[in-house]
């Protein structure tokens, strides 16, 4: 295999295999991948812009029966400081974030079994009715399964619901490494790769848009990722459902898996994993840089290695903060780094079209 | 630097273009790299520069920081560190206590702190000695030029006398803190009492000529604007020129902290950081190193920073102190784990240094030493990145890394090769002259006849050049001389009658000549006359010890790198012949001089040599 061909490959839009994807993640130096992907990016993505939303990721519960052993948010039922917020409650969180200028929710919570699907239903249908400012982008596709084993429903038939309820969007959480064996590894509860992406599948069969996800830097292999990003694509090819790509790393704090990996992946490999993703997942239009994840300076860099979007602002985060990595910011501050990074900044909705854009000043 | 850049900003593309010709770059040149927006062209330029001057290793040292005392008689606006003398909030550290606080593993303490009004000048010396007295193996680097030259004006000694005190007590070399921003108008606003650049340059360029290294920094993400960055760097540039005694570069970006002072943003950008290490390699072209300084860069981007043009992490500074607070039982050891494992990720060798920038230790499987002359490049080009890990190094410390267990294989000068002969497997390659090969040269005032007796200036760059010159001079003339090493980097060849240069040192003397030595004889050519046989430098060779699988793939390395490159001479070392100022024709003529496989008249001559080498030695 030879480096010179992948890349003239890739340069005239044509599609590389596996096998070639993993020569390309092995080999490529770090900046030939950077390069690759940016010139991928602004074909795909022509303006000099970068795109954020302003969002806040609550959470509904943290019971839950999954047991992976990367998390450090889950409480089993009964446990000291488990919680499940009502409806109600979750709608006044909804309503206080809309009036910070919050326009979507990603919302997600532990797989509790005690809750009906009744509750998820009036979720959406009241946020929907009493937070029209809002755009839901509700449920994980383990929460999903979760709503069909309590309801007996099929999995199709839930998803179906949730779209009469008015939910459209759907975010790519939970994905991990979809490859068999490690996936088994770190969360066995949650059944293999299939499982998520049949629920992708019939959602995107049935109209909604989804994210998708990778979380890496823990037991996966090379060959995993590129299996992970392969699965991404050929799914892709079906329903053409995903908006964007997201990829972050493991963070061990407070994780039964923190005894066997201490640290999280260095920015080097998140910019690696990054630019690799935007060349791979040729049928994509968005990849996500992560300031949240991986920290406000490793994600500015992230916009010269393929990244077209910045994420969201994160009113409310408390899924990575259990694991003690905490990242804040707000609007002024996130358009500032895009700026300084040298784009204009753009903000956007759920499915990523442009609300304003806020060009960068030229400094002298 | 062979490497094809596909500029996204045009600009950039004839900056990379003066880079390969070996042309130097303009203030305008480093002002458009600041104002563009095409980080990551920026980024393979100065990654590409970087990897010709230090291949894949990325140096780190067990260093600790001492600050004696945050009194300090200046009041610095950028400075959160010191107090006014008389405030509650002052220390001051006895020398015991400085002893206390360092822990015998480390091979650099480094000490700057506050001007102490009342100290005398006995107290700084003794704590230099008796540093260097209880850890031996712990280099002192300390006092920026700020410190020395408040104790040249306190203690009423000049700046030379400071120094050589200092030096004599054991310093080895000097911090590059202090320099900031060399621009009169910055000066004025931020630290009007501070030394300014004439200061702090002269007091660098005695230390250099006193042979004390030093370090040089820019302070930069305040009100400085980007031509003022570039200038500063091309100030420094051209002191090295001059002295060559600076080691590394260190940019450091500005904390605000509760500084006082307004800066356009809080703290710099990550683009800012890599823009500014980046553009330091490229604008600095006559410094071996750059630092990413973690402590102020932040661990992230100093880890991004080490593909774009960075070699140098710094050290464990302040973990100890950090980590040991914190109740760890093995501090030191953390932090070291914790740097090595940033420097692997990013596919890089870690390289444990001395404060010279010496390597003490290298972590990693498949380590090759690369020479970093012209007539090695046909070498190097086809090596598998994934099984092996290039370490460039001066031939000299090839014999001495391998003994050490550090190096797997390399080209080894010829006496290294006879040094360890019995651990080492020695391969079908080598470099071997032809006839003649203008980089081993005497420049002599003198015929060989009239060298009897007379004072020859030599270079520490590899012994087996010097075995061969003094086989000439006294199995093929008859005469004897007095051989003395040249101080590095310090022109004083006038005072002797004969001076000898190898590698690429030589090839440029031998083109613009040496004032003073009107004889040029070329070591290689006087051999080939005398023996009929030609010269091997170098021959490469791989520890028995390894495995057969290493083996195997460093043979198929080697031959296919020269496969490719024997039919390419013409063109294959223009890049790295432009910087030492030859032209193409030169450096093809030149490479096709060397004969790169070792064959029955090489070993023929390998033998001859060895035996007039013990005659010598027995002799002498």
């Amino acid at each position: 295999m030879d480096m010179t061909d992948i890349f003239a490959k890739i340069r005239n839009n044509q599609r590389i295999t596996p096998d070639e994807g993993l020569y390309l993640y092995r080999n490529a130096e770090l900046l030939d991948l950077a390069d690759l992907a940016n010139e991928i990016r602004f074909k795909k993505n022509p303006d000099p812009c970068v795109t954020f939303l302003i969002d806040s990721n609550p959470n509904y519960t943290n019971v839950c029966s999954i047991d992976c052993i990367f998390c450090a948010f889950f409480r089993h039922p009964g446990d000291a400081g488990a919680y499940t917020h009502t409806v109600d409650e979750m709608i006044e969180n909804f309503k206080a974030s809309a009036a910070k200028g919050v326009t979507t929710i990603l919302l997600q919570g532990g797989v509790n079994p005690e809750l009906p699907f009744e509750y998820y239903l009036e979720m959406v249908e009241r946020t929907r009715k009493e937070v029209p400012e809002i755009y839901p982008h509700f449920f994980s596709t383990s929460e999903i399964l979760g709503m069909a084993a309590v309801s007996r429903l099929s999995v199709p038939d839930v998803l179906k619901k949730l779209w009469d309820a008015g939910l459209r969007s759907i975010p790519g959480g939970g994905a991990e490494i979809l490859a068999e064996g490690v996936r088994r590894k770190i969360s066995s509860k949650k059944g293999g790769p299939e499982e998520w992406l049949s629920v992708m599948r019939e959602a995107q069969k049935l109209g909604y848009k989804t994210t998708a996800t990778m979380m890496y830097g823990h037991l996966e292999t090379d060959e995993d990722i590129v299996t992970h990003l392969e699965s991404v694509r050929a799914l892709q090819d079906e329903y053409n459902g995903f908006t964007a790509f997201i990829p972050w790393s493991f963070k061990p704090g407070n994780t039964p898996l923190e005894k066997i990996i201490p640290h999280y992946a260095t920015p080097m490999r998140y910019l690696q994993m990054l630019a690799f993703s935007r060349i791979y997942l040729d049928n994509i239009q968005h990849i996500q840089a992560s300031w949240f994840s991986e920290g406000k300076k490793t994600g500015q860099v992230a916009l010269h290695f393929g990244a077209d979007d910045f994420g969201g602002t994160l009113l409310e985060e408390n899924v990575h903060a259990a694991a003690n990595f905490v990242n804040k910011t707000n609007n002024e501050e996130c358009i500032q780094l895009i700026h300084e990074s040298g784009f204009d900044a753009a903000q956007r909705d759920t499915l990523y079209g442009i609300k304003k854009i806020i060009p960068r000043t030229i400094a002298a | 630097m062979k490497k094809d850049i596909v500029f996204r900003d045009q600009v950039l593309a004839p900056i990379w273009d003066k880079i390969q010709r070996g042309t130097r770059l303009s203030l305008e040149d480093g002002v458009a790299m600041f104002r563009s927006n095409d980080l990551i062209s920026i980024g393979k330029m100065a990654h590409a520069v970087q990897q010709e001057k230090s291949g894949d290793a990325v140096y780190y040292v067990l260093n600790q920081k001492i600050e004696p005392t945050n009194i300090c008689v200046l009041e610095c606006k950028f400075c959160d560190f010191a107090v006014k003398p008389g405030s509650p909030e002052g220390y001051e550290m006895t020398i015991k206590q400085i002893l206390d606080k360092l822990t015998p593993n480390i091979h650099e303490v480094h000490i700057t702190g506050g001007l102490h009004p009342e100290w005398d000048w006995k107290y700084y010396l003794d704590m230099v000695r008796d540093i260097k007295s209880h850890f031996p193996q712990t280099d002192v680097k300390a006092f920026t030029a700020v410190e020395i030259d408040f104790f040249h004006k306190k203690f009423k000694l000049s700046v030379e006398e400071i120094l050589l005190q200092l030096k004599d007590a054991g310093l080895r070399t000097m911090p590059g803190g202090g320099a900031e921003v060399f621009s009169a108008r910055i000066r004025k606003e931020l630290f009007h009492q501070k030394i300014g650049e004439e200061v702090w340059l002269d007091i660098h360029k005695k230390a250099h000529l006193l042979g004390i290294p030093t370090n040089a920094t820019l302070l930069y993400g305040h009100i400085e604007t980007y031509e003022e960055r570039v200038v500063h760097m091309m100030k420094l540039r051209e002191l090295q020129d001059e002295t060559n005694g600076f080691l590394t570069f260190i940019p450091l970006a500005f904390q605000p902290g509760d500084t006082g002072i307004k800066a356009k943003n809080n703290f710099t950008s990550a683009i800012e950081d890599l823009k500014t290490i980046a553009i330091s390699r490229l604008m600095l072209d006559n410094f071996p190193h750059i630092k990413a300084y973690w402590v102020m860069l932040t661990e992230e981007v100093a880890s991004i920073a080490l593909h774009f043009g960075a070699d140098d992490m710094d050290g464990t500074v302040g973990g100890e102190k950090i980590a040991h607070d914190a109740g760890a039982v093995s501090p030191m050891a953390m932090a070291k784990e914790q740097i090595i494992k940033i420097i692997t990720d990013a596919g890089k060798i870690p390289v444990e240094r001395d404060v010279f920038y010496n390597a003490l230790h290298v972590s990693g499987e498949g380590i090759i030493g690369k020479i970093p002359y012209l007539n090695s490049v046909p070498f190097y080009t086809d090596f598998e990145k994934k099984q092996f890990t290039l370490l460039p190094i001066a031939p000299r410390r090839m014999g001495e890394l391998a003994r050490k267990d550090i190096l797997d294989a390399g080209l080894f000068s010829l006496m290294d090769y006879f040094a360890q002969e019995s651990d080492l497997d020695v391969l079908p390659y080598c470099i071997a002259t032809r006839d003649q090969v203008k980089s081993v040269m005497l420049f002599s005032k003198e015929g060989w006849r009239d060298l009897d007796g007379k004072r020859i200036g030599i270079t520490d760059d590899t012994a087996t050049s010097i075995r061969l010159l003094q086989v000439l001079l006294e199995k093929k003339y008859g005469v004897r001389a007095h051989l003395e090493r040249m101080q590095t980097g310090i022109n004083d060849c006038s005072r002797f009658d004969a001076v000898l240069f190898i590698g690429d040192e030589a090839l440029k003397r031998n083109k613009f000549g040496l004032d003073g030595f009107e004889l040029v004889f070329d070591l290689a050519r006087e051999w080939y006359d005398w023996q009929k046989l030609p010269f091997v430098f170098a021959v490469w060779a791989v520890r028995s010890a390894c495995s057969d699988a290493l083996k195997s793939a460093l043979l198929d390395s080697i031959s296919r790198s020269l496969a490719r490159n024997e039919n390419r001479l013409d063109s294959i070392g223009t890049i790295h012949g432009a910087r030492i100022q030859l032209t193409p024709a030169e450096t093809t003529e030149y490479l096709q001089g060397f004969n790169y496989r070792l064959g029955d008249r090489e070993r023929a001559a390998m033998k001859l040599f060895k035996i007039l080498v013990a005659e010598v030695i027995v002799a002498s």
